[in-house]
């Protein structure tokens, strides 16, 4: 783990699940929610790096941890039809929230997980320089290619908020 | 007529390239000059300071993954042909991956991935750099001549994906893959360690491939072809999870490795912080070394692949004897393996808080960290004084949060196929291993100390129940 307050994180970590209106549905969910703030430039210092499932930071999974040890935000495990299981976050809504993060949540809040890991994917290669990153995002997730079309049509809405920092365009 | 090329393994002993065109071709690739700088990164970076034998490399492990991959695409084969769903091409795109899978390892591999998160450098992780190099190098070249740019990409993207996405690429990273197949049995075979023993071949005997369901967070997916275990495997299964699990504390976390591994982070960490200066005259080495000119120019990948781990210890009497007092302390220290003293966070508060609930001791380590880390911040001019290291391992995905089949291990019993965790008692017991330690220098009194009092100050708190 970096030399980094860890605490000082999981209050960011927190306020991502309250400024969601208190609950967010899904570690990889929290994850993608998360990148596209940073991305927007309305995050909170969480560095990502690539992972199986796209876009990924630990120190925000480490920091998701600590919240829920010092109940700041609490995790349901529910188990799903298809045998994995998935995690419900709760945490104190916000009183106020930015109005950038707060369209930016609500969009990914609703959006299907598999479009939302994409578009979260193909954003970040984009950003980090790839020219086709739509063709890199389905050589990457094979198995996922047919939602690719829902995808695209999610990061266009995202991509439709106006924002501190713009956003990529994903070719 | 060609003849095939062989190669005599510690591991594996005998190692062929057939003469066909596809194995002569990944012949040619092992040839080139970036391949071949896998000869001069040691698979387990600083454990040679623990377990002397363990000065293995890259090139031997990267070489056994290919081995173990083609053994186990062989059982792919077998079982998809059956059903007229074997994809040859798919197959020599995992086999090509599973050889380069580690080239854009940097010295001494993840200690040198932990000095770029720090910087805050683009690229990262050793997969992109991996699919970097296969890309834009010699390498490429090969694979587009001798079979196409679709070939390439494709090896290059599969390796970046950082994870399986169907069965032919879970033989290259898995539960179950061909990386952790060699270095389980490399690391131990070259470490001397005596445990974590697995029975490789009675594995791979009773390996077969079947359907299951798939999703993410709460919505399905396709179903996927996965590797699954007969059930007279059972037992090699718990061995093969518990096994992997023990090397962990044993070898990979050994408290001195990591302390090498940590002064090693700090070291690289100060001389790129000088080099972002333009302190050059204060690192001791040429301006045009290539340690400096990678934190010059990070984004370049022939900067890069000019380092490996012999490039650092070629220039250790240099940094030894640097103007800036940082870089030769530490650097002095790696030459002599001079060690901070460990202080063990979690053993201290574990002992203390016995009988409490997991979560009252998980916060109160929490807490100390923060602590102890605000206190090195203020109190450090440039060496920290007190150096944390925290990472965990799952012997298994304890909670399989949106977990793919690919990344567990199915048993068949009778009709059904179970995964390993529900029928396990001995898979499901096994607790995540967490280590918290604090690393500070012996003669500095003052810092553990402190360490001990901010931890007996967290103890109480949490005793007293006002955390």
């Amino acid at each position: 783990m970096a030399q980094s307050r860890i605490r000082e994180f999981s209050s960011s970590a927190t306020k991502i699940v309250s400024d969601a209106d208190g609950e967010v549905v899904g570690r990889t969910r929290i994850q993608k929610m998360a990148y596209l703030l940073e991305l927007a430039g309305v995050g909170d210092g969480f560095k990502f790096s690539y992972k199986h499932y796209g876009p990924y930071s630990q120190m925000l999974a480490e920091s998701v941890r600590i919240a829920v040890l010092f109940n700041a935000v609490t995790e349901e495990k529910h188990q799903t039809d298809w045998g994995g299981m998935y995690s419900v976050y709760r945490a104190s809504p916000s009183d106020e929230v930015n109005a950038v993060r707060k369209q930016i949540l609500d969009v990914t809040k609703r959006a299907n997980a598999v479009q939302l890991e994409l578009a979260a994917t193909a954003a970040y290669l984009s950003f980090e320089g790839y020219e086709d990153a739509w063709a890199e995002t389905s050589r990457r997730k094979p198995e996922k290619a047919q939602h690719i079309p829902g995808a695209m049509e999610l990061y266009r809405e995202i991509s439709s908020l106006e924002t501190p920092n713009g956003w990529p365009v994903v070719n | 007529m060609g003849t095939s090329q062989r190669i005599r393994d510690p591991l594996h002993d005998l190692i062929k390239f057939d003469e066909e065109p596809f194995e002569s071709m990944l012949w040619e690739v092992i040839q080139t000059a970036p391949y071949q700088r896998l000869r001069r990164i040691k698979q387990l970076a600083f454990s040679e300071f623990v377990y002397p034998g363990a000065t293995h490399t890259r090139f031997a492990h990267s070489i056994g993954v290919f081995h173990t991959a083609r053994q186990l695409m062989q059982i792919v084969e077998r079982d998809l042909e059956k059903v007229d769903r074997w994809k040859a091409d798919r197959a020599r795109v995992s086999i090509a991956a599973a050889l380069l899978h580690d080239v854009g390892h940097g010295p001494f591999s993840h200690a040198f991935e932990t000095v770029c998160e720090e910087l805050q450098l683009s690229t990262t992780k050793h997969e992109e750099r991996s699919a970097s190099i296969i890309r834009n190098t010699e390498i490429g070249e090969i694979l587009e001549k001798h079979q196409d740019r679709d070939f390439k990409i494709d090896v290059a993207s599969l390796i970046a994906a950082g994870g399986p996405t169907d069965v032919y690429s879970s033989v290259v990273s898995s539960q179950f893959d061909a990386d952790r197949l060699d270095y389980m049995r490399r690391d131990r075979l070259m470490t001397g360690t005596q445990h974590s023993e697995i029975d490789y071949t009675w594995l791979v005997e009773n390996l077969k491939i079947a359907r299951l369901r798939s999703g993410i967070d709460d919505e399905p997916t396709d179903d996927i072809e996965t590797f699954v275990l007969d059930q007279k495997a059972y037992y090699a299964a718990e061995t093969y999870v518990l096994g992997l699990f023990q090397l962990y504390p044993t070898v990979f976390y050994h408290k001195a490795t990591r302390c090498m591994e940590a002064i090693f982070t700090q070291l690289l960490m100060r001389i790129g912080t000088l080099v972002k200066d333009d302190d050059y005259d204060n690192i001791g080495l040429p301006k045009g070394h290539p340690i400096i000119s990678f934190f010059r120019n990070p984004e370049s990948l022939e900067n890069f692949l000019e380092l490996d781990d012999t490039t650092f210890w070629g220039a250790m009497s240099q940094l030894c004897s640097a103007p800036d007092e940082c870089v030769s302390q530490l650097a002095g220290r790696l030459a002599s393996r001079n060690l901070w003293k460990t202080f063990d966070l979690r053993l201290t508060i574990e002992k203390r808080l016995q009988g409490c609930e997991p979560d009252a001791v998980e916060r109160t380590i929490a807490n100390a960290q923060d602590e102890i880390l605000a206190w090195s911040t203020d109190n450090s001019a440039n060496v920290p004084r007190a150096v944390l290291s925290s990472t965990k391992r799952d012997p298994y995905k304890v909670t399989p949060i949106s977990a793919s089949p690919l990344n567990k291990v199915f048993i068949e019993s009778g009709d059904e196929l179970v995964e390993l965790r529900e029928i396990s008692p001995v898979v499901r017991a096994a607790k995540t291993y967490r280590l918290n330690r604090v690393y500070y220098a012996d003669e500095d009194n003052e810092a553990l100390r402190q360490i001990e009092k901010i931890t007996e100050s967290c103890i109480r708190e949490q005793e007293n129940g006002t955390v």
